[in-house]
């Protein structure tokens, strides 16, 4: 099912406090776009972006747990963030903040200047494609904590959802928090939950499904014609033949992968009204172009 | 050649079969679209039948050294047995063709105590050599890089063998060593990755292949030996399936040997007793857990060789002492702790599942009851 948000996507700025790095380095690096002390106050901070262990929970030999702000972005649009990155981040952060067309800053290391500047300079040159989000399930926003971790879960999970303020009739899903069917209780445990609800609307049902990495998360974006799929990377390892099964027909396509440049689309298989396709390799951020095949 | 420059296109249309064996057992959803060969290689030409060659000689049990030229004869007798043939070469015909392209799947997870022997792959490789296979037909094959690269085979075989694996490590993100289409799909523990995929090396390149386990204890599956080596060590993403005290290999293990064209393929089991790891396998870390069987077992039916294996291990872990490998009291449970696991030999990481070579039975892979299973025993 497709949503209706409709997200501005932008470019970052970047914090240069006390011109430490110059804007004469930052341009240089294609770093263009400078924000201002006073732009920061604003802004709602976000955690760094990646991956790290969490004891009980996830370990990083296994599925580590990602720290992703995805969730926020598509609970609250309208916000204003910003990004206080430790060296190695900023490229992955900005790729995060674009992929959902977020009003981002970024307070970053010097030393990212260049993986940053890299970064920017591929997501302005990608084509631009400005389609609604696509959604399987919605989730009422009570504002609450628990149902912003019920959100992170899911969208760690690649299960897509739609933000909404009454359980809405375009899904089959509506997870109202507190609802004999959803209770409260069972959502303490957001894992589980997710779980929960993963098995409730089947894997066979998902407009997106992520093989060969736990930790890639995708935004899925689509009209009738095309479809435009993100792909971030949360582990520190770029990917090789990463699988992606996309709910729909698609005849063709191409990956737009930062640092590798376009890459082809591989061992393409359309079946039961799904197209499967490889990626032969995956930095830290793809954009995938997307044709839909005409319904007969 | 590098996992890389396989065929990339797709074969036939995928067909997919899903069935659960028990309700306590996870639904599993197999996609290929191989047939079975007339005789399939596993169960093979001689199901229930297990040739055992056992020499004192084979290992200085003081070092830990195995001596070639007993190696060597225990390998032409046992295969002889097996199949009746008067000659080595011929035993070997029965099983490859020189236009075969025959992978060796060996285990070198047991690095540096245990592995499949390079006396043992060498001879292999020699034979095959000599009923005529091109040395560059020969792959020595296992899922990761790394632990090939420990091993390292190169300088015991000929300049020409293949010695490729599906990954450099085993860090879940080398996926183009697999291929996309072959796979079994099942969900256990809420992981998003709910698939396996065979190596592309199995589907697109290899037209037989000889298994190589050793006899191993292991903390998820009771013993690893040839259903698991072969299963496990072809397929991606298999460790999902043990995890926080509960395995789900009683299932799966099978399943996966089962799967087209691994099953059809896999024609011969040399199971390398030459060393064993009787606890904390499949790992040798250290020299603490490690027998020596001495002994080399034949078949082309994983089943039978694994069921002798079940009792040769929880033998010897009798004789130290140790709690059986069909133990499934929650008190000795110490859940993921490989350091007590490593430590006490009295301890379980997770409920072991040693019935997998029972239930790879009921898929028809072999023979499970001991009674129907003869067993030629041989001394060199």
């Amino acid at each position: 099912m497709t949503g209706v948000l409709l997200f501005v996507l932008s470019l970052p700025c970047v914090y240069d406090p006390a011109g430490i790095v110059g804007r004469a380095t930052l341009g240089a690096a294609g770093i263009e776009r400078l924000c201002t002390e006073a732009d920061l106050a604003r802004r709602e901070a976000l955690p760094a972006p990646g991956t790290t262990a969490r004891a009980g929970l996830a370990s990083p030999t296994r599925i580590p747990w990602i720290v992703a702000n995805g969730w926020r972005f598509t609970r609250q649009p309208g916000t204003k963030y910003v990004y206080d990155v430790p060296a190695g981040t900023a490229a992955l952060a900005a790729a995060e903040a674009f992929a959902y067309g977020a009003d981002a800053a970024l307070r970053i290391d010097p030393a990212d200047v260049q993986s940053l500047g890299e970064m920017l300079r591929f997501l302005q040159a990608l084509p631009s494609v400005d389609l609604p989000a696509v959604s399987d399930l919605a989730i009422v926003d009570d504002g609450s904590a628990t149902t912003g971790e019920v959100m992170n879960l899911l969208a760690r999970r690649n299960l897509l959802f739609e933000v909404v303020t009454a359980p809405s009739p375009r899904f089959r899903i509506n997870i109202t928090i507190g609802d004999p069917e959803y209770p409260r209780e069972e959502a303490a445990d957001p894992s589980a939950f997710a779980l929960k609800i993963r098995r409730r609307l089947t894997d066979d049902q998902r407009a997106l499904r992520v093989y060969g990495s736990e930790v890639v998360i995708g935004r899925l974006t689509a009209d009738s014609g095309r479809a435009r799929l993100h792909l971030i990377n949360y582990g520190r390892r770029e990917i090789e033949g990463l699988r992606i099964r996309l709910r729909g027909v698609y005849s063709g396509g191409v990956a737009h992968v930062a640092g590798a440049g376009p890459q082809p689309l591989q061992d393409r298989v359309v079946e039961s009204g799904a197209t499967e396709f490889s990626i032969p390799r995956l930095t830290s951020y793809a954009v995938i172009d997307l044709v839909a095949e005409p319904k007969r | 050649m590098h996992r890389r420059s396989f065929v990339r296109l797709l074969a036939a249309a995928p067909l997919a079969r899903s069935f659960q064996v028990r309700s306590d057992t996870p639904a599993l959803r197999v996609v290929s679209s191989y047939s079975p060969a007339a005789t399939p290689g596993m169960p093979g030409r001689h199901p229930g039948h297990v040739v055992s060659v056992t020499s004192d000689r084979s290992v200085d049990t003081s070092t830990g050294a195995a001596h070639d030229d007993i190696v060597r004869e225990m390998m032409a007798r046992g295969m002889r047995a097996l199949t009746g043939a008067g000659t080595t070469a011929d035993a070997w015909r029965r099983f490859v063709e020189p236009s075969d392209v025959v992978g060796i799947k060996v285990n070198c997870g047991g690095y540096p105590h245990c592995v499949s022997a390079y006396e043992i792959v060498a001879d292999v490789v020699r034979q095959l050599i000599g009923i005529g296979v091109p040395v560059s037909n020969i792959y020595v094959y296992e899922r990761f890089q790394n632990q090939l690269d420990e091993v390292n085979y190169v300088p015991h075989l000929p300049h020409g063998v293949q010695i490729v694996a599906a990954e450099r490590a085993n860090r879940n993100v080398d996926n183009s060593g697999y291929d996309p289409a072959t796979y079994l799909e099942a969900e256990f523990f809420g992981e998003e990755d709910t698939r396996s995929n065979m190596m592309r090396l199995v589907t697109r390149r290899l037209t037989k292949i000889i298994n190589i386990p050793n006899m191993k204890d292991h903390g998820a599956t009771g013993v690893t030996g040839c259903l698991k080596n072969i299963a496990y060590g072809s397929f991606s993403n298999v460790a999902r399936t043990h995890q926080r005290g509960k395995s789900h290999t009683l299932s799966v293990v099978g399943a996966l040997a089962a799967m087209e064209p691994l099953r059809s393929r896999t024609v011969l089991q040399i199971m390398d007793g030459l060393r064993g790891v009787w606890h904390g396998g499949p790992f040798a870390r250290t020299t603490r857990y490690v027998f020596y069987p001495r002994q080399i077992m034949f078949a082309t039916d994983p089943v039978a060789i694994d069921r002798l294996l079940l009792d040769i291990i929880e033998k010897e872990r009798r004789a130290h002492g140790a709690m059986s490998i069909w133990d499934r009291s929650p008190g000795s449970l110490r859940m993921d702790d490989t350091r007590a696991r490593d430590a006490d030999p009295n301890v379980n990481i997770i409920i072991r599942e040693p019935g997998h070579v029972e239930y790879a039975a009921t898929l028809g892979l072999g023979v499970y009851d001991r009674a129907r299973i003869t067993v030629k025993e041989l001394t060199v």
